[in-house]
């Protein structure tokens, strides 16, 4: 079944050239919304309909120019790489911890660390609110971090966790018998391999900040407003084509932060290698 | 290459009253008292859980012992770091830097040490030429065969010279034909070099190839350390006879004991005379073994009284190639088996009644088992 | 002699050396778990304590408690059958007159007004006419000539109720209920009746994503585990471009393609397919479109690891065996994606449960699911109370599935199906 040649009878070609035509229309589907904004952001004209009037930077330039979108992705970069760095250090002690520690209790705790992944927004958000407006992180951006910090955190858990988990530790005894001190060893073998592990997790700590808009809705002032947030105003209010300015720039980062997750994994293939 | 069976050479390394438990109740290691000299291929021997990997493992300074000290060029490592050591190790899946070239990976030891460029480029060069990979110096691990890996982890093992190398079951994961072609790479090297190699393993053909002297190891206790042929030829108990190489086994009762042979009665019946190896006295339970080369079959009728003649029925014969096997049942085994020259189990019929034949020399009594 | 001498030398070395070993361990073990406190005690602080948080608000009842502290007190002994006695309106006149100095009336009066509608105003109007502390015996005539309300059994049963200091009326108003004048547990009136509807929305409206993402994305997980490496990883990228683009992003997206004059519409109308633009978004079509679109990735993953386990071996064995291709597809290898096909669906399902800015951004007023009740209610209307609990119902929704999920996934590493 590895490829086509092995499709014998003509009701398995009949399956098969049905399923590639299903799969066709879905990736269609799953494409579409992309494709189609993506021009709209260079139109000339102030409508988002098609055919473009013309060609032009307007939108961007718009983007570009106004306090309130530069504010927004400041905001936006400020909490997603403050959440990432704080969620990079709890998490990867953490799963270094749960590595070694052995428990009947560890499935309790490794499901109340990845909770927050499962749990709706809506439910954090609004806990997060009564809980923090009392002592005064509403409207701030420690408020955001650490509400940040705690969706991002379970990801980096897992993806470290995964990269300890497949790391041999023979490896280490090696660089030791081979004469490296712990601190040789650290630097030039375990850090080396775990760290397409750890670049990993924080991309994706990165991603959940930079995508987050429940909780900032219900926590943010004025002033910490990201660019999700702005996003969900505009669309709400009337769709100018500013937003799909701001959303091709949303989506040139993501496929920035995918492309990157994407080499990371094909180099720690290519290392696996087939031998080994 | 050094005589090292001729005079004994000082002991590189010394166990000396080794124990090692994980769990303060069980003792892996019991008792290790252990010398290897310089120079020498040792082998530690064992089946799974033996206390053989335990104390390499001990030897290179990855597990501490509880009770004990070694000694390596005569001085205690018990508190020196695995780094400090000078040991080379070869691991069980070779332990490859995934990360690093072949050349990288040889590099590595020469690296931390701080070797100058120069010499470390001229010895990695050496080493890649040892094990003729030239070729491949710039290729990462997982881009070679086992083979090729195996070969990898060995040069990196010894670049640095260090005083002592050990192996993990470096061959463990290759397939027959490859093993038996390193086997003989390794011994190649040991004898080149003039290295001192410790050599962890639970196949005893693989021991008997390569080794000057082989520790066999049970139950975390070392049975018995001697050359090959001695193991083979001289086992001190059961399980040293039944490890190594093929074995029969038949059950008895010491009648008497004259000097070094004595006479047992087998519980399947009939007595034989066999060499008194590690029995305690008339009356005693034994285990006696012989080796299956060392039996002759003689057809039923023929004349003859050998000492030790037993009647046997033939189950069924097996053809090897450079040798047959017969299979009979003999007193209370009945999986006797009995070495043939190829072609000669034509003429045994299974169900065929016939005699077996064996000199007292050649069949040990042991402790039972 | 010798050799109880020496078992007993062995015995005393022996177990400090046990001892010391167990120690040895404990204090790896514990080395182990404060390097994973520093998580757990951060994610009490940022999400078990507010979630805790808001679980305690939809039971805490301290509004009436603490502007009418007398009331609650006397009616305390205050057994429900007739109308309480002077002491209690005498409390109450006391309590209103203080709570109007402190201004802490609207208060009260917001939380009545949930359980009896126009308590509001009984409650204001009371403050509002009552001059002073009534004469001592005189305080039952005096409010009840100011609101005739104050002479209707159910108004003090209110009070009573709300008295806390905790209660079940905002969890019962979750689920339609209420409590009637005798305490029972009845039917909610059916204007305040919505939430049984909203749950009931929030299901379908999950469940069809589910429906909808199992049916597209069973083809094309089949068609990525099938087909070659270089050709699956090429078309794993159109899969993981959406699940990677901003939620925001793909829903802007959704509404300039749906819209009258969107993308899908012009072509429709250029096609001759309809003549008048269709009504694409701002209704229930919208948002199963885009919801299904953004969860969608959801199901393809597990999916596509779970087939990829699958031995193409099976299928050859199956063959060998007689078994013609349909049957050996439905009696093989459905079977074995079944784990897959369950932790998709539930994953979805889950996500889906929980959604908010999808439909408030696509759907119309009738396609709102239960978060955006629960956040209209915390941020617009400040009905804490309510909301915690609607959050409280979709949180148990939540967990009780995820546990579910757990234990379909656990099962899976067993025998190797979800491998990441």
């Amino acid at each position: 079944m590895s490829d086509n040649s092995s499709l014998r009878t003509p009701s398995q070609r009949i399956a098969w050239a049905a399923t590639v035509v299903v799969s066709t229309l879905v990736f269609i589907f799953l494409m579409a919304p992309i494709l189609a904004i993506m021009p709209l952001s260079f139109s000339s004209g102030s409508y988002l309909t098609y055919p473009l009037p013309g060609f032009s930077l307007r939108w961007y330039d718009d983007f570009i120019s106004s306090p309130r979108w530069m504010n927004s992705l400041k905001n936006s970069m400020i909490i997603g790489i403050a959440s990432t760095l704080l969620s990079m250090v709890l998490g990867t002690t953490a799963a270094l911890g749960l590595a070694q520690w052995k428990s009947r209790f560890k499935p309790l705790v490794l499901a109340f660390v990845l909770s927050p992944v499962v749990v709706p927004g809506v439910i954090t958000a609004v806990g997060l609110y009564f809980f923090f407006a009392p002592i005064g992180l509403t409207g701030s951006y420690l408020g955001l971090i650490l509400a940040h910090t705690a969706l991002a955190t379970p990801f980096v858990v897992i993806t470290v966790g995964a990269t300890l988990q497949s790391f041999d530790t023979n490896l280490a005894r090696a660089a030791a018998s081979l004469g490296a001190s712990p601190l040789q060893a650290f630097r030039r073998v375990i850090l080396p391999l775990i760290l397409p592990g750890l670049a990993s997790g924080a991309l994706f700590a990165f991603a959940t900040s930079f995508d987050e808009v429940v909780i900032v809705l219900f926590m943010a002032g004025p002033e910490q407003r990201t660019l999700p947030r702005e996003m969900f105003s505009g669309i709400r209010e009337n769709i100018s084509p500013t937003i799909t300015a701001a959303a091709v720039i949303l989506t040139t980062i993501s496929v920035i932060l995918l492309a990157t997750l994407e080499a990371l994994r094909r180099r720690n293939e290519r290392l696996k290698g087939s031998g080994g | 290459m050094e005589a090292g069976t001729v005079m004994p050479a000082p002991a590189l390394v010394r166990f000396s009253g080794i124990q090692k438990t994980y769990d303060g109740e069980h003792l892996v290691v019991k008792n290790l008292d252990l010398d290897i000299r310089k120079g020498e291929f040792i082998t530690l021997l064992g089946p799974s859980g033996s206390g053989k990997t335990t104390t390499l493992m001990m030897l290179a300074g990855f597990e501490v012992p509880t009770h004990g000290e070694i000694y390596l060029s005569e001085r205690p490592i018990k508190n020196v770091p695995p780094h400090r050591r000078d040991i080379g190790m070869v691991f069980q899946n070779y332990a490859l830097f995934p990360h690093l070239t072949i050349a990288e990976n040889i590099a590595f030891p020469l690296s931390v040490r701080k070797s100058s460029k120069a010499e470390t480029q001229e010895r990695v060069s050496a080493a890649l030429r040892m094990i003729k990979m030239e070729s491949l110096a710039h290729r990462r691990p997982g881009q070679l065969s086992g083979g090729q890996q195996q070969r990898v982890a060995l040069a990196r093992a010894l670049v640095f010279n260090p005083q002592l190398v050990l192996m993990d079951e470096p061959l463990g994961a290759l397939d027959k034909r490859l093993r038996e072609q390193m086997q003989l790479e390794i011994k190649q090297l040991h004898e080149t070099m003039g290295i001192t190699i410790v050599y962890v393993t639970h196949d005893q053909s693989e021991a008997l190839t390569m080794s000057d002297r082989i520790a066999v190891f049970n139950d975390g206790i070392v049975q018995q350390i001697d050359r090959p042929d001695a193991l083979y030829e001289h086992p001190v108990n059961s399980f040293v006879a039944h490890f190594i190489g093929e074995n029969n086994v038949l059950a008895g009762t010491v009648e008497t004991v004259e000097r070094d042979y004595c006479r047992v009665a087998l519980a399947g019946g009939g007595t034989v005379a066999a060499r008194a190896i590690n029995v305690s006295g008339a009356g005693a339970s034994t285990s006696l073994s012989v080796r299956p080369e060392r039996v002759a079959i003689v057809p039923n009728g023929s004349s003859g009284e050998g000492p030790n003649r037993l009647p046997a029925r033939v189950q069924n014969t097996i053809y090897l190639g450079d040798h047959a096997l017969a299979v009979l049942d003999v007193a209370d085994n009945a999986e006797f088996m009995v070495k043939l020259q190829p072609g000669a189990h034509h003429s045994l019929k299974p169900g065929e009644s016939v005699f077996i034949t064996f000199r007292p020399e050649d069949c040990l009594a042991l402790d039972p088992v | 002699m010798t050799n109880a001498l020496l078992t007993g030398a062995n015995a005393s070395t022996e177990v400090p050396l046990k001892r010391r070993l167990r120690r040895a361990e404990r204090t790896r073990q514990a080395k182990a778990l404060a390097l994973v406190l520093p998580l757990l005690l951060f994610l009490l602080f940022t999400f078990a304590g507010p979630i805790a948080g808001m679980l305690w608000r939809s039971v805490e009842d301290w509004e009436v408690r603490q502007v009418l502290p007398q009331t609650v007190a006397a009616l305390a002994s205050w057994d429900g059958k007739d109308l309480p006695d002077e002491k209690a309106y005498a409390a109450l006149a006391s309590d209103i007159l203080a709570a109007r100095a402190a201004g802490t009336i609207a208060i009260a009066a917001k939380r009545l007004n949930y359980a009896l509608n126009g308590f509001r105003t009984i409650l204001t109007s009371t403050a509002r006419n009552l001059k002073a502390v009534p004469e001592p015996g005189t305080a039952k005539e005096t409010l009840g000539k100011i609101n005739p309300a104050w002479r209707e059994r159910a108004t003090w049963t209110t009070i009573k109720d709300a008295g806390g200091p905790i209660t079940g009326f905002y969890l019962l108003a979750a689920l339609d209920l209420t409590r009637n004048a005798d305490g029972a547990i009845v039917a909610a009136p059916p204007d305040q009746a919505i939430y049984r509807d909203i749950f009931l929305r929030t299901f379908l409206i999950s469940l069809g994503v589910t429906v909808l993402c199992l049916i597209l994305g069973f083809p094309v997980a089949y068609l990525l585990a099938t087909l070659p490496p270089g050709k699956s990883n090429l078309l794993m990228i159109f899969v993981l471009l959406p699940f990677w683009t901003s939620l925001l992003v793909r829903t802007c997206a959704w509404i300039v393609l749906l819209q009258s004059k969107g993308v899908v519409n012009d072509s429709l109308l250029w096609l001759g397919f309809i003549d008048a633009p269709l009504r694409l978004i701002y209704n229930r079509f919208g948002v199963c479109v885009a919801m299904t679109h953004v969860l969608l990735p959801f199901m393809i993953l597990p999916l596509y690891s779970s087939m990829k386990a699958i031995s193409p071996a099976y299928m050859r064995a199956a063959a060998s065996l007689g078994a013609p291709p349909l049957t050996a597809f439905l009696r093989i290898y459905l079977p074995q994606t079944l784990p897959g096909i369950g932790a998709g669906s539930l994953l979805v399902f889950i996500l889906a449960l929980g959604y908010y800015i999808t439909p408030a951004l696509v759907g119309g007023a009738a396609d709102q699911m239960i978060s955006y009740f629960i956040a209209l209610y915390t941020t617009e209307t400040a009905n804490w109370g309510l909301a915690s609990a609607l959050g409280a119902v979709l949180l148990l929704a939540t967990v009780l599935l995820a546990l579910v999920y757990g234990k379909l996934v656990q099962g899976q590493q067993v025998t190797g199906g979800m491998k990441n």
